[in-house]
């Protein structure tokens, strides 16, 4: 029996979400909430499973949600539903820690299979949210840009292959036959992708913020 | 040019013509009478030009129009200092000389049409000359204040008619002043040798004598007077040049220390000239001082204070001394003043020993070392008084000099003022064109920042509000065609978005998003997709081609989903000629020509041969019914993206 948070300020898309959700995971316990505020006093009082998180909410952006869930909840799994498609909404969700992201206007079939696809360990990755990760990562090994304090938090070859062929725009079904590799174990590079971005971005923003209280 | 002029009054001259003969035998007579009592003619000497040079006279006191008679007379040799003759005495003073009239063709006698005349070069103040007893000139008011005529030579013609043949006798009456109570030499009563020759040859030297002692020194005055004037105003003005204020000053002062040339009938009576006289002196010698530290750069308050003082001290030891010991007095200052002098100038060379302009400086102030030796020579030791004269004329040679120097340096101060003055202009300009330039760019970058920032404002608004709307219209509407609809133009308004905050796309980027969707589309729709594109694509697209460039996809797209019924579809991308031909073929039904007529609006072909219209590029549809559909999309890449893109890439 799972336990939902569903964060979705308009009324209508909110409960037309709770229908599909239920229709998923029938039975599910759904907490429902329409601001930031309310969102972060649910996840510190009740355990979730999975929370659907829309970013623009008028007291603020699910983004702090997701950070707040990944802190208390590590084994919570985020995922974003928005009407923005474009990585500059995406990529801080993502390096907040969501696992995959859902676009709203999608007809409800296409909607019910993403989500079953993501709760089974199979995010979506975008060719744009690919050349994104490809971006943070490549910034990252430059030789000034390395950091003794941070984990070393590195993509494998495979991995960097998959995002690349994800980035000139191949289907994960394809990337996995032109690289002979069976549907999961390209899902499982995906995951792991999401979760060194997860990994890196955290450490580099707790070394920030250290850094911040140091010479505050 | 003064010369002593004849004065014999009209009325005279006609008594002479009319009593000529009646005047004779008591003429010769009184001839015989002083005969005795003059010089002995024949002891008279002639010089080079045979002009007679007489050394010796009788001299005799008393103020009357005559030579006196029955006072007692004194023989003296000329030139006579009164100084030396008769110290002390103040007043006028006769002289009696005689001279032989040269015969015709004899040394010293003048050629036809011309005359004899007499020369006095030196008589201090003043003199009126008679001949045989005949007033014949007089050099101005005899009596006091006598009229100053020290430095002016005498030039007297000696009148045929009143010739005798043979010896001649000329008395002069000469007024003077006392040593004691002047404060040159050169002031003080004297008389020189007398010259009697033709008029032409005593002529030019009177002519050269008065340039020498009269006309050179008024000259050199009028210059010093006006260049001082000047310097001392600029001096006064720019404290940082005050030496040039104390330079004119001096000038200005010597100058005036030579006004008696210009303005010999002073109101001013003797004892108070000569007060102002020497008090110039001293202002002179502390203007003298003061510029010499000056221009060497120094400036010392001790002397500031000192120098004034001094000059004060001197007129009131003049005045506590009184006029009958004035002569005393200034001879004790002199050489006080001298040495000062002196003292600052040897200071002047040894500090600017190294500077060029030391070989300008210091043969100048030489020249008026030698000046001062000259004057304190006569004043002192009674050297003759063309020494005197001679300083006086090197001092203001030497001030002029010295001015223009001073006036040079002036010039090129002003010169590198003006050329500093321009490079400064210079530098103004070009720091304002930088200013400008940057304010500019600041401005540039500004209204850059405020449109992306509104930008991303309306961005946001459309989402917000449009977005959410259509959205719930997506979901809650019970018709699948208006739920088709809203999304559709929710990914309008989506791109409208994206080609409003306007981001530059690389061509690569932009065929990576279009595969993914348009495979993932075909993929869905079961359609078999394939998709043929070169790997290299350096180039960019600008954010509103490739807006519309994916409107014209997603419609070809669609098309094939839903109109089609075809199994298998084909992209195409070649790059030719700096455009982008994107060719998407299927094996469908194709399209008949009346259909395409009639369901335009459902296959948007209209619509997407407009957008690429609208890119200067052009959108063809092939189609024939069984054969399928080719839809080829050509997109000129423009030349502004392809050199940004080499730029990108060789960054």
């Amino acid at each position: 029996m799972k336990t939902i948070l569903l964060l979705e300020d308009l009324p209508e898309i909110r409960v037309w979400l709770r229908k599909l959700v239920l229709q998923v995971f029938p039975g599910a316990t759904i907490s429902e909430s329409a601001r930031v505020q309310d969102a972060t006093a649910l996840v510190a009082a009740v355990k979730f499973d999975l929370a659907l998180i829309d970013l623009g909410l008028p007291d603020g952006s699910g983004v702090d949600v997701v950070t707040r869930l990944r802190d208390l909840q590590p084994d919570a799994q985020s995922v974003v539903v928005t009407i923005h498609d474009d990585d500059e909404h995406l990529f801080p969700a993502l390096q907040a820690g969501a696992f995959g992201y859902i676009l709203k206007e999608q007809a409800r079939e296409l909607i019910t299979e993403q989500l079953q696809r993501i709760s089974q360990g199979e995010p979506p990755l975008s060719p744009s949210i690919a050349r994104r990760v490809m971006a943070y990562f490549s910034a990252k090994t430059r030789p000034q840009a390395q950091n003794s304090l941070l984990p070393n938090v590195n993509l494998t070859d495979r991995e960097s292959e998959v995002l690349l062929r994800v980035a000139k725009g191949y289907t994960l079904p394809e990337i996995g036959v032109q690289l002979g590799l069976s549907r999961h174990t390209i899902a499982d590079y995906v995951k792991q992708i999401y979760r060194k971005l997860n990994v890196s971005s955290r450490a580099e923003a707790a070394l920030e913020a250290q850094r911040l209280g140091l010479f505050r | 040019m003064v010369r002593a002029t004849p004065s014999l009054p009209k009325c005279d001259r006609r008594i002479l013509r009319t009593s000529r003969r009646a005047w004779r035998p008591l003429f010769a007579l009184w001839v015989a009478a002083i005969w005795l009592l003059a010089g002995d003619p024949a002891l008279a000497e002639l010089d080079n030009d045979g002009v007679q040079v007489l050394r010796s006279a009788v001299t005799a006191l008393g103020p009357e129009g005559t030579f006196p008679i029955g006072t007692p007379t004194l023989r003296v040799s000329l030139p006579d200092e009164w100084a030396n003759s008769r110290p002390g005495y103040r007043g006028t003073v006769w002289y009696r000389l005689s001279f032989t009239q040269p015969a015709p063709g004899q040394p010293g006698a003048p050629q036809p049409g011309d005359m004899l005349a007499l020369w006095i070069d030196r008589v201090c103040s003043n003199a009126e000359v008679h001949l045989n007893g005949r007033l014949l000139a007089r050099g101005g008011r005899m009596a006091l204040p006598y009229t100053h005529h020290c430095n002016h030579p005498m030039l007297v013609t000696l009148p045929d008619a009143l010739l005798l043949q043979g010896d001649n006798v000329i008395e002069l009456r000469v007024a003077g002043h006392a040593l004691a109570s002047s404060g040159s030499r050169l002031r003080a009563g004297a008389l020189s040798v007398l010259r009697v020759g033709p008029q032409s040859v005593l002529a030019a030297r009177h002519a050269r004598v008065t340039a020498l002692q009269v006309e050179g020194p008024m000259a050199a005055s009028a210059v010093l007077l006006l260049t001082g004037g000047f310097m001392f105003v600029l001096g006064y003005r720019y404290r940082r040049v005050s030496h040039l204020a104390y330079f004119g000053a001096l000038c200005v002062g010597w100058a005036l220390l030579n006004v008696r040339l210009w303005w010999r009938e002073s109101p001013l009576g003797h004892t108070e000239s000569e007060f102002v006289s020497v008090c110039l002196v001293g202002f002179t010698a502390w203007a003298a001082v003061q510029f010499l530290l000056r221009y060497g750069g120094l400036r010392v308050k001790l002397v500031d204070r000192a120098l004034p003082a001094q000059t004060a001290l001197l007129a009131l030891s003049l005045l506590a001394a009184g006029p009958n010991r004035l002569h005393d007095v200034a001879t004790v200052w002199y050489p006080v003043l001298a040495f000062e002098v002196g003292t600052a100038a040897l200071w002047h060379v040894m500090r600017r020993k190294s500077t060029r302009s030391v070989w300008m400086m210091a043969p100048l102030l030489a020249g008026a070392a030698l000046a001062g030796v000259l004057e304190l020579g006569v004043q002192w030791a009674g050297w003759p008084a063309g020494a005197g004269f001679a300083a006086e004329l090197l001092v203001p040679l030497v001030l002029a000099m010295v001015g223009l120097r001073l006036m040079q340096q002036h010039g090129h101060a002003l010169q590198r003022a003006e050329q500093g003055r321009q490079a400064l202009e210079q530098r103004v300009r070009e720091a304002t064109a930088e200013i400008e330039r940057n304010f500019r760019q600041l401005a540039e970058l500004k209204v850059e920042k405020v449109t992306e920032k509104e930008r991303k404002r309306i961005a946001a608004d459309l989402h917000d509000d449009l977005g959410a709307k259509l959205l719930t219209i997506v979901h809650t509407s019970d018709s699948d065609r208006i739920s088709t609809l809203a999304r559709e133009a929710l990914e309008e308004m989506r791109l409208s978005v994206r080609g409003l905050t306007g981001k530059r796309v690389s061509l690569a980027d932009a065929m990576g998003d279009w595969r993914a969707e348009i495979i993932g589309r075909l993929g869905q729709a079961g359609i078999e997709g394939q998709w043929d594109a070169p790997e290299d694509l350096p180039h960019l697209l600008s954010a509103r081609a490739f807006v519309q460039t994916t409107r014209i996809l997603r419609e070809a797209t669609s098309n094939v989903i839903k109109h089609s019924n075809a199994a298998r579809c084909t992209i195409t991308v070649q790059l030719a000629d700096g455009d982008v031909q994107i060719v998407v073929t299927d094996n469908g039904d194709g399209i008949s020509s009346e259909v395409e007529g009639r369901l335009d609006r459902g296959h948007g072909l209209a619509s997407m041969k407009g957008r690429a219209k609208q890119l200067q590029g052009q959108c063809l549809v092939e189609s024939s019914p069984g054969y399928g559909t080719v839809i080829r999309l050509t997109v000129p890449l423009d030349r502004a993206t392809e050199s940004a893109s080499t730029e990108t890439a060789g960054r």
